[in-house]
């Protein structure tokens, strides 16, 4: 074994950061990952104050399209709301053992595999409706632009959730499946 | 408590050697150690030394290698040489390369635990990191080393 010890030692590892080039990294990363992180609550934020603004303060607006914006916004509040509650799990994971960090990711991927799904069919639902309902008032008037409008917002929804979500979701669960298999094998070697 | 640079200059060599031995890889090895420093300097102020810092740099670091596994950034796995005869004159790098590559054939944990082990960590420490109970470790080191010394045999390396 002492042979092997000194085998692993000639590993060289000076072309790693300087102490000063990592700290310039992990300042670099920090600004970064919060610039990023700044700029998508602010777009979203901007995002559903103007869209709250713009439909209650626009006069004489049909209560259809002040449902759908509504609508639209309880997707957007959905969607996001799942992403960081997924996001606060890893933050508020404290130092753990590989066996429990294992054990978390198991867990976590699992959770994702039955609720992640649950709330995208939610958010798709609010978003449907929400478009549906926002059409109704600028269509409304004339049979023909309702029709087009109609079969052709009708056709996207069939397409989105007869097609386009199950190939997701599928996508989705075969590759959170084969993770949650890998982290199960490791568990195992753990045991 | 030491400071950043301390601790950088202190681990990164071991997290490096550590990395590398799980997943054989240079650039991803070096990568992962990034990572791990980064998680260091953002958790510093919370280390509240209930464990010793190097079982926290080091659960860190094998923690972000087992989820180097979710990305798919996977250990380029090389089937060793059957029945090759031993290398008369053997470099320092092909011997590394070598070790490298049987550590590689082993099982995820396996890699995990011998890395610690060949860094000289105390079985109790590594127990710490891995989550295993002390008994357990020791057998697992046990089986990990023969293993491991088979591998050298049949290259027909350290007899």
């Amino acid at each position: 074994m002492n042979d092997i010890k000194a085998i692993w030692q000639t590993a060289r590892a000076d072309n790693l950061p300087s102490a000063a080039e990592m700290l310039r990294i992990v300042k670099q990363f920090r600004n970064k990952k919060l610039r990023n992180k700044t700029w998508s609550i602010v777009v979203a934020g901007v995002g559903i104050i103007v869209s709250i603004i713009t439909v209650s303060l626009t006069p004489n607006l049909m209560l259809s399209t002040k449902a759908g914006a509504a609508c639209v916004i309880a997707a957007c509040i959905v969607l996001a709301n799942t992403n960081i509650r997924s996001i606060k799990r890893f933050i508020d994971l404290k130092d753990c053992s590989n066996r429990e960090f294992i054990s978390f990711l198991e867990q976590t991927r699992r959770n994702q595999l039955h609720y992640h799904q649950k709330t995208q069919v939610a958010g798709m639902v609010l978003s449907f409706t929400g478009m549906l309902l926002y059409l109704y008032e600028f269509v409304h008037k004339s049979l023909a632009l309702s029709l087009v409008f109609y079969t052709l917002a009708i056709g996207w929804i069939l397409f989105m959730w007869f097609y386009q979500r199950p190939r997701s979701f599928k996508k989705q669960s075969k590759k959170l499946n084969e993770t949650i298999e890998k982290f199960e094998k490791i568990a195992d070697q753990i045991k | 408590m030491p400071d950043f640079e301390t601790i950088y200059l202190t681990y990164s060599p071991q997290i490096f050697r550590v990395c590398m031995g799980y997943v054989n890889d240079h650039e991803q090895a070096k990568d992962l150690t990034q990572e791990t420093f980064v998680s260091v300097w953002r958790n510093l102020s919370g280390f509240r030394n209930e464990s010793k810092i190097s079982t926290w740099i080091f659960r860190i670091a094998t923690n972000n290698c087992l989820r180097a596994i979710e990305i798919n950034k996977r250990t380029v796995k090389v089937e060793l040489p059957v029945n090759l005869p031993a290398l008369q004159e053997e470099s320092d790098e092909e011997k590394l390369a070598f070790l490298y590559r049987a550590i590689g054939e082993l099982e995820e944990m396996e890699r995990i635990i011998i890395s610690l082990v060949l860094e000289d960590l105390p079985q109790v420490e590594i127990a710490d990191i891995v989550g295993l109970s002390a008994v357990n470790t020791r057998v697992k080191i046990h089986r990990i080393k023969e293993k491991l010394a088979k591998k050298f045999r049949s290259n027909g390396q350290f007899e």
